[in-house]
């Protein structure tokens, strides 16, 4: 007769107060199950959900009572339009309107050539990465005081979806030239503002001045980040050292310490002959020189990532050192650390307010100004002001954020 | 290295007798360590040579400065007439006419199969499109995986991909290809395919130089087979003579430990 | 060459130069060195000739002249003194705020790291926003609202100064917290606490032993900890209370006792520990995440209760991962320092630049702040370096 084996009782491990895994990828459960395991898993767990939620609901409420109640917006509705563009006539503002027409017209393209090679487009994902830029605009037409700007949008949102029909139309090979369109709309949105004018960027003011540094900046120092990953990596010892010196040194140092030094100093460094660069420019290259040092660090990660082998190969074919970057190692590098240059993008963006320190006149110098205006002055308004230059910032972070995000995950299935 | 009744020795060439390869006096060390001594070796034009060897006896070290993968120290390394020297111009015609296969595939993971084939025809070559496709497909077709062409590396097996990297290979039209271990990386499944494919290859009159463990395929297609151990070419046979007969301790010892 | 066969006719050995990969390196490197050599001899002579046009100095005896301005909040300081002494003023005030807003990042950080992993909904979620909301705006724009929003706009005037608890008394003109005041050299009772941390450790090592040989558990912070109370305390008694707590007290605009903390030091460094304690949250997340789910799952394999496993298995895998992202999060702290100029607070680069605004040269004075952080940032990383190369796995 067989003897039964007890099998010794095994105590399970403690629930952990932290979870080692994603929670969205829990299954789903019915609603009293939830609210025990997410918040009253355990009776400390559950005396902090009580405390920590009465604390939160009343500062929610406070947060709710102050943006929709107690707070003056009319600050920021009567200064709606010098928050995005500053002192640029208001004439011309019409230019604005251009520009973005433009910009509505090539993304609605983009997005319907995108859509025809990919197939269905997922309408939740971009609904979802479209969030915050339509709050973003609705937030901004619920400020403004006539009916011109959202009009305006309008026709926009019409432009837009009018070239995504003509973009879904056109055969799928188009896709390869839209970069190109997209720089060439870069120029184009540029040239609305200044053709015809006498203004230049040097005259941009605004969240225009902060678009504009941010986009012009990621422009120009992303090729230089490049040239110095490469550099930096390269076998020769003296250019290796001389790039890894001016990565170094420029890491270390503040992004306001080479602003003020441009903004005093770059004067001194042009021969008496040449025209004194402007403000705006001596804040580019400022920023072109210390985001291009970092743009170079990414970049060199992604270098370091591709298997010897690779180039091994390359010469094996005789394909000359040059051919052999342009070919294989920068495409293959690039695409691994997108995510991380886009991170430095949205870094530089964040970076652009403060050109306030240096005198210029961005998004938050107005906002810091606005506040001394006679009807406003000594009210306290600066909450408003400066939550609402907040919100601006945020959301244009938040969308490449989340753009990136998406980027990424098409990125993993893409190529396997 | 003994005389006796082998014919074939490292410095005369096999195949059709007129040296296409030739390294002569050959060192190479990588700081302390001498990877190379003063080799010795003729590889003549459609011959088949197998070097096999232990680890670390310098096999891949030997091929890979035949296309200055890495730098010799010493010694003569001459392909097809040209010496492999510090001129820029040698170094690339060799790389032309030499052609490589990898023990890790090494294929362009960003390109397809086809764009991986007409890379180098296009852009050392200088060919245009409709030519390097038409080439690449024939090569595609001769390692039979034509319809993958328009797939990605990653999308493969590894045998398809080493085969791929065959085609790639023969699609620079070389006078020689050098293959470094190809079916170390494969699935026992897989090594099959490949080494039919090389066989194919060497029936067809290439020049090939295999640094391989794969036994099989040395006896039955080789025309010499070399044994080095601790950088040096310990003996060198016909397939014939080196599996029943080796003549050096070393070689006998290393036949013992892997047939 | 043994015979068997025709040799095709070889080409000669030496390659004419500009075609030898030797040379070409040599030459190269040299042309760029000789580039950048002239490129950069030309920005400095340019310079120079713009500056003498000036009439600026050109040397560093500067640094020896008075200084010409206050400082606010450093009330030892005074405007004859040279300008090298309100440099390391300034300098002193950014190595304070980055000290203590590095440890202050760290703390919240990693609490909010693992408050996003909770099982608690409502604080995953809470901790989440906060991120999300944080992270993605400007680091400059936090701390313009910290001091012009918060400090200035919400807390009320001195003559109607709240007093917290007796403890703080919270103006536009200044922030007192309690504080204490030495009564007495403090050379025997800073001697009896060592003493005391030298008992506290050696309990410490006395346990860990008994824990070693008997498998008691050890207990060693609770003992060394109360070991040093416990001394400190007798020692603080028997020497008559050499410290002494001081709580800040106001009489109509006047308020004694107590230590000042400027407004705008405090908004700088709430703004810089809640944007820094944002991404070190990231990081302290992304690196539990990180750590492969079969240490997990191992260590619940041999029995672990949670707590164990996250302080035996999970944190110290996590921590090395941590290292390095974190060590960048300390150096963009430090640098995001001189930001204080927005909001008044006076450290090394407002001095710098109202130095320079007071017609000094910039080019020195811009060197000897590039300096200053560099240093700061060498340090920093020096240690992270350190730190690093100690938590790494030994491999082979």
């Amino acid at each position: 007769m067989a003897e039964t084996v007890e099998t010794p009782q095994v105590e399970p491990a403690e629930e952990s107060p932290v979870l080692t895994e994603d929670p969205l990828t829990q299954p789903a459960a019915t609603p009293g199950e939830w609210l025990r395991a997410n918040l009253f898993s355990t009776w400390y767990n559950a005396l902090f959900t009580v405390v920590f939620g009465a604390f939160l609901g009343y500062a929610f409420f406070r947060l709710l009572l102050f943006v929709f109640v107690t707070a003056n917006w009319e600050i920021v509705r009567v200064n709606l339009t010098t928050f995005m563009v500053g002192r640029f006539p208001r004439g011309e503002l019409y230019r604005a309107w251009v520009a973005i027409g433009l910009v509505s017209a090539v993304s609605g393209l983009g997005v319907g050539v995108a859509a025809r090679r990919r197939g269905r487009a997922n309408r939740v994902a971009l609904l979802r990465m479209a969030a915050p830029g339509i709050v973003f605009v609705a937030v901004l037409l619920a400020l403004t005081s006539t009916a011109t700007p959202a009009l305006m949008v309008a026709l926009s949102a019409l432009v837009a979806l009018g070239s995504r029909t003509v973009g879904m139309r056109l055969p799928p090979r188009v896709g390869r030239y839209m970069p190109i369109l997209y720089v060439a709309t870069v120029f184009g949105a540029y040239a609305a503002f200044s053709a015809g004018s006498p203004m230049t960027y040097n005259n941009f003011q605004g969240l225009l001045l902060n678009v504009f540094l941010a986009i012009a900046a990621i422009t120009l120092c992303f090729p230089f980040g490049v040239l110095l990953a490469l550099g930096r990596r390269s076998t020769f010892p003296a250019v290796r050292l001389v790039c890894v010196g001016y990565i170094e040194l420029i890491r270390g140092v503040p992004l306001i310490t080479l602003l003020l030094m441009g903004a005093t100093m770059l004067g001194f460094f042009v021969p008496a002959g040449m025209t004194r660069p402007g403000q705006v420019t001596r804040a580019l290259v400022a920023f072109v020189l210390f985001a291009g040092a970092y743009v170079a660090e990414d970049v060199r990660g992604g270098l370091q990532s591709i298997p010897p082998g690779q180039v091994e190969a390359a010469k094996a074919i005789g394909l000359s050192p040059l051919k052999t970057t342009l070919l294989i190692v920068l495409p293959q590098a690039l695409r691994n650390v997108i995510p991380a240059l886009v991170g430095q993008f949205i870094s530089l963006t964040k970076d652009t307010v403060l050109v306030a320190i240096i005198g210029l006149t961005d998004v938050l110098r107005v906002a810091r100004a606005v506040t001394s205006q006679p009807q406003f002055a000594g009210q306290g308004l600066q909450a408003e002001t400066l939550l609402f230059t907040g919100f601006l910032l945020w959301s244009i972070c938040f969308t490449m954020s989340r753009a990136s995000q998406r980027l990424e995950k098409r990125l993993g299935v893409g190529m396997r | 290295m003994t005389e006796t009744a082998v014919p074939a020795d490292a410095t005369r060439a096999g195949g059709t007798g007129d040296v296409m390869i030739s390294c002569e006096g050959v060192d190479k060390s990588f700081g302390d360590f001498q990877a190379l001594k003063d080799i010795n070796l003729a590889v003549g034009r459609k011959e088949v040579v197998v070097v096999c060897g232990p680890s670390g006896s310098g096999k891949s070290t030997l091929i890979r400065c035949i296309n200055r993968l890495e730098k010799h120290d010493r010694g003569r390394i001459v392909v097809d007439g040209v010496e492999m020297s510090d001129d820029l111009r040698n170094i690339a015609e060799i790389r032309r006419e030499v052609g490589m296969v990898f023990q890790q595939f090494n294929l362009f993971p960003h390109l397809t199969v086809l764009e991986n084939v007409t890379l180098g025809p296009r852009q050392v070559r200088r060919w245009n499109k409709k030519k390097a496709n038409e080439l690449a497909m024939q090569m595609l077709e001769r390692v039979r995986i034509p319809e993958q062409a328009p797939k990605y590396p990653a999308q493969l097996s590894g045998g398809q991909q080493q085969r791929v990297a065959i085609a790639r290979a023969l699609a620079m039209q070389p006078k020689a290809i050098l293959f470094d271990e190809p079916t170390s990386a494969l699935d026992p499944e897989m090594i099959k395919e490949v080494l039919d494919t090389m066989q194919e290859l060497a029936e067809s009159g290439m020049t090939m130089i295999c640094v391989t463990h794969e036994m099989g395929f040395a006896r039955q297609v080789a025309h010499r087979v070399v044994f080095m151990a601790d950088g040096q070419i310990v003996e060198v046979g016909t397939p014939e003579h080196f599996f029943t007969n080796p003549q050096e301790e070393r070689t006998k010892l290393f036949l013992s430990q892997i047939l | 060459m043994a015979g068997g066969g025709e040799q095709t006719a070889v080409r000669q050995t030496r390659p004419p130069p500009w075609r030898d990969v030797r040379i070409i390196r040599v030459v190269a490197q040299v042309v760029f060195l000789v580039a950048v050599f002239f490129f950069l001899r030309f920005l400095f002579t340019t310079l120079m000739t713009n500056m003498r046009a000036s009439g600026l100095p050109t040397g560093f005896a500067f640094l020896d002249q008075p200084t010409g301005f206050d400082i606010r909040g450093a009330d030892d300081f005074r405007p004859s003194q040279p300008i090298r002494d309100a440099l390391l003023v300034g300098y002193a005030n950014t190595i304070r705020v980055a000290a203590i807003g590095i440890a202050l990042a760290t703390v919240v950080g990693v609490l909010l790291g693992i408050a996003r992993l909770s099982t608690n909904w409502l604080v995953r979620k809470a901790a989440a926003v906060y991120v999300e909301a944080i992270r993605n705006t400007p680091v400059l724009l936090i701390i313009a609202f910290m001091y012009f929003a918060v400090v200035l706009a919400a807390l009320p005037g001195i003559a109607d100064a709240v007093n917290v608890f007796g403890a703080m008394i919270l103006s536009t003109r200044g922030i007192w917290m309690v504080w204490g005041e030495a009564t007495q050299p403090l050379g025997p009772f800073l001697a009896v606490l060592g003493v005391g941390l030298a008992v506290a450790v050696a309990l410490g090592v006395w346990r860990t032993r008994l824990w070693d040989e008997t498998g008691t558990p050890h207990h060693r912070v609770l003992w060394g900890a109360g070991a040093l109370l416990l001394i400190g305390g007798v020692g603080y008694v028997a020497l008559g209370a050499p410290i002494e707590v001081t709580l800040p007290t106001r009489e109509g605009r006047l308020v004694t006792g107590g230590i000042e903390l400027q407004p705008t030091y405090g908004a700088l460094l709430a703004g810089l520990v809640i944007y820094t304690a944002s991404h070190i949250a990231e990081i302290v997340r992304g690196s539990i995440l990180a750590v492969p789910k079969g240490q997990t799952e191992a260590a619940q394999a041999i029995a672990l209760s949670g707590f164990q496993r996250m302080r035996y298995v999970i944190l110290p895998q996590a921590a090395r991962i941590a290292v390095p992202p974190v060590a960048s999060q300390y150096l963009n702290l430090t640098k995001n320092s001189s930001l204080a100029i927005f909001v008044g607070y006076v450290e090394l680069t407002r001095v710098t630049f109202t130095a320079i605004g007071n017609a000094n040269p910039a080019p020195q004075l811009v060197a000897i702040l590039a300096l200053g952080y560099l240093t700061l940032s060498l340090f920093i990383s020096a240690i992270a370096n350190v730190v690093n190369r100690s938590l790494a796995l030994k491999a082979r």
